[in-house]
């Protein structure tokens, strides 16, 4: 019920989209501060000039109050199922639980000329599954809209879950991630022919991001006019972006890549104006798995694995690593 | 004879007036009782046609509109949304499959949108009333949405990109939210109007008014001609015999053409429209949970909400007592789907045991084996368990379809002509009764 639910309200959001855009012109002059399209890193000035000049603050990109990209040391050496661990309870049911995105292109997407999930985020779980059975193919797959990783991992319904996770400290105060095996930051998608260089053009315009997700709240902290709208995943984003039923689609630049390779009338425009670190979402009850997770992610890195799976999904040549960091 | 003037001296006119005026008011006269008698018999027989008319013309036209317009239309509102759930089930497990759609799939969801395409355009002409006209509306603009949605799909899914399941999901929910509810309002409203002219076709309040009309031409021309007999010494009267007998056939044939619409619009209801009512019922609640079934295989998000609707809707299906099966068998004993009525109550368990073990293959990881039971065609299959059930619902549907039609149009053609046929007989009443009174009249002039 839940999809027909979002459906019946994106049709009549879209709906209502259709008459706004209809009652008054999208205005939206280029911002004389949006740095260049291909620019890496975080724009240099907090604030960038707005429609019609309004002064648009761009938020404090990343929460690192409690130090979230810290995780638990794991221990030295190769990665070891130990006896009464998570691990072996994971053994003995015979495969490993993983939520996952079915829709982000090139991270976590079903396939649908194979029929099977495929992507960065999923090369890291069989990464996992290896780890513990021998055998990268022990793994069964949930997807999950972005809004249900936490209550899956809460719940126990999965073991981790691998989709484009940011780590943040009021999510650490849910759940517990890996070390980050992937960094990122959001942008913004718009068809070609729009006007739109960034996000500060996007004063009272409808921006798209799936609920649940760091990416919707970030919309209206970097520009308090725009107006997000959320649906449960960012393919349902590039529909509602070639029905013009919204004027940008904004996450992860890496996940917006991959819409972009899904519809070459689309592009990524503006700076990065949040970091977006992402991790291994895993449940507080099971520290040891969080430890087994990273050396497990330490050794796909330190042996080439991860380079050699970022190179295939996101872009050739891959870049440093992340340095992962303990707390412990 | 009497004349008025002599009576009436004071108004100094001479005898030589000879012949009166003829006396209007003076009915205590032979002559004057005549008239007052012509008068009444005409009026009553003029009156017994207009209400004789009336009430045969009710009947005919709900008779008439049952057979031409509310049946066919709830007809077609069941072939729609028959067709579109079917369409919505059958995109969900072409897109199951992964890769290239099996040919027999694609066929089936091709014929589907043709199957809903002609009936819908067949219903928007039978529809004539304001009634249906929204949900007809609603349909229209929105099947092109959908076809065009799930062909996007289709092409995004030959590209391998995961954009085709979010046009699946959108189009599915456009179906869902939209399409089938105003299938299903277009088929309700047909099925009030079916029953709001069936009653109209066979309601007694006109024929009962035209009964007491004529018992009171009955009696005045029994009384007349009795009084006329004892008063003329003549046994019979040429013109009022003839309106007599005029009216006895008018009576005879209004009670005989009544009765027997009556009783065949009760059939075309009782072995007819009531029990494919139910029979359709069941069978949009079995392909609910057939849709169902193939949303929670795709939907792999861990929420269970698809399964839990299934869970619901077979509830409501049955077979078992107070479920739908259950009503259709009960409505469908003894009419012609009978026999297909009871294979759907014994195919529904047989389904659902099937669909238990696809979901153990599921939830058991065994996915594609789970998929290939939705949409396989072995006998142990829940695709082919679903469909030996679906056609036994649609047999006893067709076969009460066509019961209802035979009954149906044998009560409209029952009162055909009968209107017409009124108002010649009353009118051959009036003049009988006006030319066998002038007669008697003329005498006394």
């Amino acid at each position: 019920m839940r999809t027909r639910g979002w459906l019946i309200g994106a049709l009549a959001a879209g709906t209502i989209a259709a008459a706004v855009l209809a009652a008054g012109p999208a205005r939206s002059a280029p911002a004389g501060s949006a740095a260049p399209a291909g620019s890496a890193g975080l724009a240099g000035s907090r604030s960038a000039a707005g429609p019609r000049g309004a002064r648009v603050k761009l938020p404090l990109p990343f929460d690192n109050s409690c130090h979230p990209e810290a995780s638990l040391r794991p221990p030295a050496g190769a990665p070891r199922v130990t006896a009464g661990s998570d691990m072996a309870r994971i053994r003995a049911r015979g495969y490993l639980i993983a939520g996952v995105s079915e829709s982000e292109y090139h991270q976590g997407f079903l396939n649908p000329l194979t029929g099977q999930i495929e992507g960065f985020d999923i090369d890291a779980v069989h990464q996992v599954a290896q780890a513990i059975f021998g055998d990268p193919g022990k793994v069964r797959f949930v997807s999950l809209t972005d809004a249900g990783r936490i209550p899956a991992l809460r719940s126990g319904a999965v073991d981790i879950v691998a989709q484009s996770m940011t780590i943040n400290c009021a999510r650490l105060r849910q759940i517990d991630f890996s070390a980050v095996y992937f960094n990122d930051g959001q942008r913004v998608l718009v068809l070609k022919n729009s006007a739109v260089k960034g996000i500060a053009d996007l004063s009272r315009q409808r921006v798209c991001a799936t609920a649940g997700s760091t990416s919707v709240v970030d919309i209206k902290a970097a520009n308090p006019a725009a107006i997000p709208v959320a649906v449960p995943y960012f393919t349902d984003c590039l529909v509602l972006l070639q029905q013009n039923q919204v004027a940008a689609v904004s996450t992860d630049g890496s996940i917006l890549a991959g819409l972009a390779a899904q519809d070459p009338e689309t592009q990524v425009v503006g700076p990065l104006f949040t970091i977006e670190p992402h991790g291994i979402g895993i449940s507080q009850q099971n520290p040891d798995l969080v430890r087994f997770v990273n050396a497990v992610l330490a050794r796909w890195i330190a042996g080439g694995g991860w380079a050699v799976s970022y190179d295939r999904w996101i872009s050739a040549p891959a870049p440093a690593p992340p340095v992962a960091q303990y707390k412990d | 004879m009497a004349t008025t003037a002599r009576a009436r001296p004071g108004l100094g006119i001479t005898g030589s007036s000879g012949r009166a005026p003829a006396p209007l008011v003076r009915a205590s006269t032979t002559p004057g009782k005549l008239r007052f008698l012509l008068a009444g018999l005409v009026v009553l027989c003029l009156l017994w046609g207009a209400v004789a008319a009336l009430a045969a013309g009710q009947h005919a036209s709900g008779a008439g509109a049952v057979v031409s317009t509310s049946e066919p239309l709830s007809l077609d509102g069941q072939r729609i949304y028959r067709s579109l759930s079917d369409a919505d089930a059958t995109a969900a497990s072409a897109f199951l499959a992964g890769g290239l759609e099996p040919q027999a799939v694609r066929r089936r969801y091709l014929a589907d949108i043709a199957q809903a395409a002609t009936s819908l355009e067949a219903a928007t002409t039978t529809a004539g009333h304001a009634a249906a006209q929204p949900d007809l509306a609603t349909l229209s603009a929105s099947l092109p949405v959908y076809t065009g949605e799930i062909e996007t799909a289709r092409a995004d899914n030959r590209l391998g990109l995961p954009l085709g399941a979010a046009y699946l999901r959108e189009a599915s929910g456009l179906m869902r939210g939209t399409l089938l509810p105003a299938a299903r309002g277009l088929y309700q409203q047909a099925n009030v109007e079916l029953a709001a002219q069936s009653s109209q076709a066979t309601g007694l309040p006109f024929a009962l008014v035209a009964l007491l009309v004529a018992i009171a031409v009955g009696l005045v021309l029994f009384r007349a001609q009795r009084w006329l007999a004892r008063r003329t010494h003549r046994v019979a009267n040429a013109g009022l015999l003839l309106a007599s007998v005029a009216g006895v056939v008018s009576v005879l044939w209004l009670v005989v053409a009544l009765t027997v619409a009556r009783v065949e619009l009760g059939s075309a209801r009782g072995h007819g429209s009531a029990p494919v009512e139910a029979l359709a019922q069941a069978d949009i609640a079995a392909l609910q949970a057939h849709a169902d079934e193939s949303l929670t295989l795709i939907d792999n998000s861990g929420d269970d909400s698809f399964q839990a609707d299934f869970a619901a809707v077979t509830k409501r299906l049955g077979p078992g007592p107070g479920t739908l099966l259950a009503a259709a068998a009960s409505a469908a004993s003894g009419s012609a789907g009978s026999a297909a009525a009871t294979a759907a109550q014994s195919g529904a368990p047989a389904w659902y045991a099937a669909h238990r073990r696809l979901r153990a293959l599921d939830d058991g990881g065994a996915h594609s084996q789970a998929v290939a039971s939705a949409t396989g065609s072995g006998p142990q299959d829940s695709g082919t368990r679903f469909r030996q059930l679906d056609s036994s619902l649609d047999r006893s549907i067709a076969a009460d379809q066509a019961v209802f039609q035979s009954h149906a149009v044998s009560g409209r053609d029952a009162t055909a002509g009968l209107e017409a046929g009124m108002i010649a007989l009353a009118l051959i009443m009036a003049a009988g009764c006006a030319l066998g009174l002038r007669q008697r009249l003329a005498e006394y002039q």
